[in-house]
């Protein structure tokens, strides 16, 4: 509908499908549409209707509907910010004009490897003054008029012969009036001409930044050293004029407080020189003046002044500057002119006259100098302690200021009293610095002394790392390696060559002693290996009960999305509603409303369940409750009637009985747990009923099961058989998926398959139990009763009898980790289907050996690589089990990652205070989220897989070499290569997640493990230098 | 419109771990579907502008990690949510029944202003699957009971439905957003008195 608010938004919208069209790159495709169909919808002679214009207006469309718009965001967009990868080549770009950090804690500032060129670029160029505080494109427009800043005077082609450049180049001279007084910038053409077509805009900004960018990658990237040529001068900070003038060209020399003179500016001939100086004159009024003034009035014109130049004065320009102009372009001489600052002047004038009226005291030479360093450098209470006091004093040269009348002795007294407050502030100032430096010190030791180890380990000829050769030679006839010292320091600092990873890891893992004989070694393998195997086929056997379980819960639902969907029956009251109930009872805590079935289940409640059930329950967990019972009994029939077969028998169902108990209540208690399996069970239940006795298959699966473990097959025969035939029908489908599934330790059997029960009969089955009335239902339950067993036995048969709650458990972990085998690093070759089982089966046996923490996710992503190394499953499990002994603190289970992220603030807060304000003033610790995943998985999905390798072998040496805190490290080291992208773009909390997310897998690994490795030594030096 | 607001909506993807969180946001956002995603571990989000009514709002998606033991560190990111997505995969009956939990952990953690109003969404995923369990009647039932919840079947990997939801997803967020400060700064001028006429000139003089 049409209204008043849509033809406003017509108004003020009209253009914005054109944009919206263009960022989707659909606009060339509308318009053609629009032109091929002008007849439709415009009038005769528009211009989308012209044969001829018409389509090439359309054609000229296609080129910007090509290019991506997405990045060039209107003004009106802040919220999506550019992408990880722009800012840091934005950073890189303006890197030559940085600031750097804060200087207030001198000693602890590192090198950092983004901004290297620009620290070097600042000290090529002791001219440049102020560096451009701003981005290269702020620099750019600066140059331009704008709101902050008036364009005096502009010229190009003005020649300057930068330090370490043989030739003058040429570049754009311009003298700007700013709030802060007069700049004068030269820009070197090159990097001009680069900007020369995109000024101010900031689309057409991005192609050339590309190609600029492109260059920029290295040190010595060319661009950085033009933007490290730039001048950029404040006049105040010039004391001298220097001009020298010659047949070839004008020259123009800066001489700054500090003495030092700016690289000499050479003016094109005609006039330009004398027309810079005429402006910067003006531009110095009112506050300052030319001293001697360039022109003096003398009658009609002005004229140069007399003064310091040594030849005739120069005729006026203002008014008969054409004709006297050669006489100026032939003269030859060097003119020397002061820039005085009326404004420090005054100031000082001031002051003294105030100092006079207080003190009076015996008079001392009156040195002007101090007056203008204290009001240009320390008179700012910032001023950091570090910069030496006598600097400000005999570093500059006495800049002789205007003349100031004459003045009393008193006023030497009054000046003496400033030199003797200063001397009193500044030696204050310097003590109060170092104390805090102590004190910071102190804190530095307090905090950081647990992260490294005390001792610094030397570095020598630890470059090339742990190379196959060393290797050997380390290694005695024997097979034994005995200096484990020079193995961790060696794999440290260089790492290890890639052939001998996988003998060496072992070792940094901890799995295999130094000093082991490789027979040793090889017994230890063999009794991983066999303990691998018997794990695996304790778990594959409740694996077969889960799938088994799996696979009916989810015919159930099928049937009951089909009956749901239509083929109703006349008996589907009954079951329509259950479905609801299920529904209401499974997921929410609310009792169901509206149900057949409670009084029901309320009679059928066995007594010593009633305590226990505090709350109304829902029909499934009064079901289930039942059923845990009658599983109570089971287990106590079993546990008789196999008593004698197994010693683990006993122990087995002793503690499964004890497990049960607990069990009741951890159902009614946990809601998560019983959410988990109430239908399925229940169904199970059900089915057994169906299914009626059993079929002897049983030998099939175990078989399958127990292939590689001769002593259980054993068991298998000495069982009895009536329990046998009852537990076929759990089995029976579970053999087929073990000998489908391909695991390893089944992949040789002789398992029969037998026939899978197609999921429609299951259906079928389904329906009917589930159609029939609640009379049939309960003698089916008592029936079920007896078969229950037969879910529990399976296991028995296998030397131990598995409760339902660890079945649960289990289920749980397998299909969660099921999930993530499939999804990791499917992207790496290595990963086939082959490869991707033996990782899940290695994340199985861990889980079953630890069912009490489970599968969390990130094991898998922390298993993987050890995978890819091994190749094998035992060793690789074994390694992984070393691993998780630290890693598994880091989950959420521990209190390992609150702890580092508790250090990461202390260290950042010690090493970089800058970007521990910037994170603080966003908030508080939350911040360092963006490390999660880098502790979490050992910086693993941060780098790519040889990364990865690198990192942790570094992360595992350290812990014996320089810190048990090798991760913490690494991360700062992540964190300051991109500090200053992440200051300049003042990132906060979501900013940094953001960045670090896109930047994963591209980071320069080599340049931050080697960052992680100074860090640490600067914390050892800072801690050594007590 | 430059004049107005800008809009920024946060929105919460929940759900158990293979769901298609990160496959829905990155089809939402990027149009694309991958099968080469890796399990979330921590946290991400993507941003991205759609226009609601006119309007030009930047929704900020968040993924977060399935399993619920990783929740712990969701505090940090619920807070400030504008809407919540709830995700399950309609081939996996667990994922639908852990959405009550989901919903309810998470009103706990971002504890909104006004919880029963508080905008949630229901998204059904893998609907191109053909091993559904879960039926769209029970779904909607639930949704219902629930306060009626919008609830959306979607298929990240075929992109069935995903605009549709998220669009769903960022007027409800926006409506969360005080009816004051949303029309404010409307002009004067906006008369609401619609006539066929107008519409039929509308209709015909296109805005191009």
């Amino acid at each position: 509908m049409f209204s008043g608010q849509s033809r406003w938004f017509k108004d003020k919208c009209v253009y914005l499908w054109i944009r919206i069209a263009l960022f989707e790159r659909q606009l060339s495709k509308i318009i053609e549409h629009l032109v091929n169909n002008a007849n439709r919808y415009y009038e005769r002679d528009a211009l989308v209707a012209d044969p001829d214009y018409g389509s090439i207006l359309s054609s000229l469309l296609v080129g910007p509907c090509a290019l991506e718009y997405s990045k060039a965001k209107p003004p009106a967009c802040f919220w999506t910010d550019p992408p990880a990868d722009e800012l840091v080549q934005r950073h890189r770009m303006s890197a030559g004009t940085t600031t750097p950090p804060s200087v207030r804690r001198p000693i602890l500032n590192f090198k950092r490897s983004l901004n290297a060129s620009s620290d070097d670029g600042s000290s090529n160029n002791p001219g440049t003054g102020k560096a451009a505080g701003s981005s290269a494109k702020d620099y750019v427009e600066s140059l331009h008029q704008n709101s902050t800043a008036t364009l005096l005077y502009g010229k190009n082609n003005v020649r300057v012969q930068p330090k370490d450049i043989e030739e003058p180049m040429p570049g754009y001279l311009s003298l700007h009036q700013t709030a802060a007084g007069l700049v004068i910038k030269w820009t070197p053409n090159q990097l001009m001409n680069g900007y020369a077509e995109s000024e101010g805009i900031d689309k057409s900004m991005a192609p050339t930044c590309t190609v600029y960018r492109r260059r920029c990658a290295g040190p010595l990237c060319i661009d950085c050293v033009y933007w490290a040529m730039s001048l950029q001068v404040c006049v105040w900070e010039v004391v001298y004029v220097h001009v020298h003038r010659s047949q070839a060209s004008d020259a123009l020399i800066l001489v700054g407080q500090d003495g030092v003179q700016r690289p000499p500016i050479h003016f094109p001939k005609g006039g330009h020189l004398l027309s810079f100086l005429s402006n910067l004159e003006t531009g110095l009024l009112p506050h300052g003046q030319l001293d001697p003034p360039l022109w003096s009035q003398r009658g009609t014109g002005k004229v140069f002044g007399r003064g310091k130049v040594r030849r005739r004065p120069l005729p006026s320009l203002c008014e008969s500057g054409e004709t006297e102009e050669p006489e100026w372009e032939e003269t030859a001489g060097d003119y020397v002119f002061r820039i005085v600052n009326n404004a420090i002047a005054d100031r000082e004038a001031m002051r003294h006259s105030l100092l006079e009226r207080a003190v009076q005291s015996p008079p001392r030479t009156p040195r002007r100098p101090l007056a203008s360093t204290s009001t240009t450098s320390s008179d700012s209470s910032t001023m950091s302690v570090d910069c030496p006091p006598s600097a400000g004093i005999n570093g500059v040269p006495p800049p002789p200021l205007t003349p100031i009348p004459h003045q009393p002795i008193e006023q030497a007294a009054s000046i003496e009293l400033v030199c003797s407050t200063m001397r009193r502030q500044i030696i204050s100032r310097a003590f109060y610095g170092w104390l805090a430096y102590c004190r910071h010190l102190s804190t530095v030791r307090t905090h950081l002394s647990g992260l490294v180890h005390p001792n610094i380990i030397p570095r020598e000829n630890a470059d090339g790392g742990l190379t196959d050769e060393r290797w050997l030679a380390m290694t005695d006839e024997k097979g034994a390696i005995h200096d484990k010292d020079e193995v961790y320091r060696l794999v440290y600092y260089g790492g290890v060559q890639h052939d001998i990873r996988r003998h060496v890891w072992p070792y940094l893992l901890g799995y295999y002693e130094f000093g082991s004989t490789a027979e040793e070694r090889a017994e230890q393998d063999t009794a991983c290996r066999r303990q691998y195997e018997t794990t695996m086929s304790e778990w594959l056997c409740v694996e077969a009960i889960v799938r088994q379980r799996d696979r009916e819960a989810t015919a159930a639902s099928i049937a009951r999305l089909s009956e749901a969907s239509g083929k109703l029956k006349p008996t589907d009251n009954n079951d329509t509603s259950e479905v609801f109930e299920d529904d209401c009872s499974v997921i929410s805590d609310n009792p169901p409303i509206v149900s057949p079935e409670p009084s029901e289940t309320d009679q059928k409640r066995p007594g010593p369940d009633k305590p226990v059930l505090s709350r109304a329950p829902s029909i499934d967990e009064v079901d289930n409750i039942e059923l845990d019972s009658e599983r109570d009994k089971e287990t106590k029939q079993n546990g008789e009637t196999d008593n004698g077969d197994s010693r683990d028998l006993d122990v087995d169902s002793l503690k499964d009985l004890e497990d049960e108990d607990v069990h009741l209540k951890s159902v009614v208690e946990n809601p998560d747990m019983r959410r988990e399996s109430i239908a399925e069970i229940k169904r199970l239940a059900e089915e057994i009923v169906q299914k009626g006795e059993g079929r002897a298959l049983l030998c099939s699966v175990d078989s399958a099961q127990l292939n590689g473990s001769e002593f259980r097959s054993s068991i298998d025969e000495s069982q009895p058989s009536p329990h046998q035939q009852h537990t076929s029908v759990i089995i029976t489908n579970p053999s087929v998926d073990l000998a489908a599934g391909g695991s390893p330790v089944s992949g040789g059997t002789t398992a029969q398959v037998s026939p899978a029960r197609s999921p429609l009969g299951v259906v079928r089955e389904e329906s009917q139990s589930a159609g029939a009335s609640f009379d049939t239902l309960e003698p089916a339950d008592r029936n079920a009763t007896d078969n229950r067993s037969n879910c529990v036995s399976p296991a028995s048969s296998n030397g131990g009898v598995y409760s339902n709650e660890l079945v649960e458990s289990f289920a749980l972990n397998l299909h969660r980790i099921e999930k993530d085998v499939q999804r990791c690093d499917r992207n790496y070759p290595f990963f086939t289907d082959e490869n991707l089982d033996k990782l899940r089966n290695i994340m199985c046996t861990y889980v079953w050996e630890h069912l009490d923490t489970g599968y969390m996710q990130g094991m898998c992503d922390l298993a993987a690589p050890l995978l890819v190394m091994m190749r094998e499953e035992a060793s690789a499990h074994a390694l992984f089990n070393s691993l998780m002994r630290r890693a598994t603190d880091n989950f959420p289970s521990g209190q390992a990652m609150d702890a580092h992220f508790a250090d990461m603030r202390s260290l950042i807060q010690i090493l970089d205070c800058e970007l521990y304000e910037l994170m603080h003033a966003h908030g508080d610790y939350t911040h360092f989220y963006f490390c999660y995943r880098w502790f979490l998985l050992d910086f693993k999905r941060e780098l790519l897989y040889q990364d990865v390798f690198a990192a942790w072998e570094l992360i595992w040496a350290a812990r014996h070499v320089a810190s048990e805190h090798m991760v913490l490290f690494i991360a700062l080291a992540l964190l300051e290569t991109y500090r200053d992208v992440i200051l300049a773009n003042t990132m906060d909390f979501t900013d940094i997640i953001k960045f670090f997310n896109e930047m994963a897998e591209r980071h320069d690994a080599s340049a931050v493990l080697s960052l992680a490795r100074d860090l640490v030594l600067q914390v050892q030096t800072l801690i050594e230098n007590k | 419109m430059s004049s107005r607001k800008k809009v920024l909506l946060k929105v919460i993807i929940l759900g158990d771990s293979g769901v298609g969180k990160t496959s829905l946001m990155n089809q939402f956002v990027n149009k694309k579907f991958s099968n080469q995603y890796k399990a979330t571990i921590g946290a991400d989000f993507l941003t991205k502008e759609v226009i609601v009514d006119d309007r030009i709002v930047t929704m900020q998606i968040w993924d977060t990690a399935g399993q619920e033991r990783f929740q712990s560190l969701g505090v940090a990111f619920y807070r400030g949510a504008d809407c919540c997505v709830l995700v399950f995969d309609v081939t996996a009956p667990n994922t639908f029944k852990s959405l009550e939990s989901w919903r309810d952990e998470f009103l706990i953690q971002a504890s909104p202003r006004d919880p029963d109003n508080f905008p949630f969404v229901i998204l059904g995923n893998k609907v191109d699957l053909d091993n559904r369990a879960v039926s769209a009647k029970r779904a909607q039932q639930w949704c219902q009971s629930k306060n009626d919840i919008p609830y959306f079947e979607t298929s990240a990997k075929e992109a069935v439905n995903v605009e549709l939801a998220f669009q769903t997803i960022a007027r409800n967020a926006l409506a969360q957003e005080t009816e004051a400060e949303l029309y404010n700064e409307f002009p004067d001028q906006i008369k609401l008195n619609a006539n066929d006429n107008g519409r039929n000139r509308d209709g015909d003089n296109c805005a191009c």
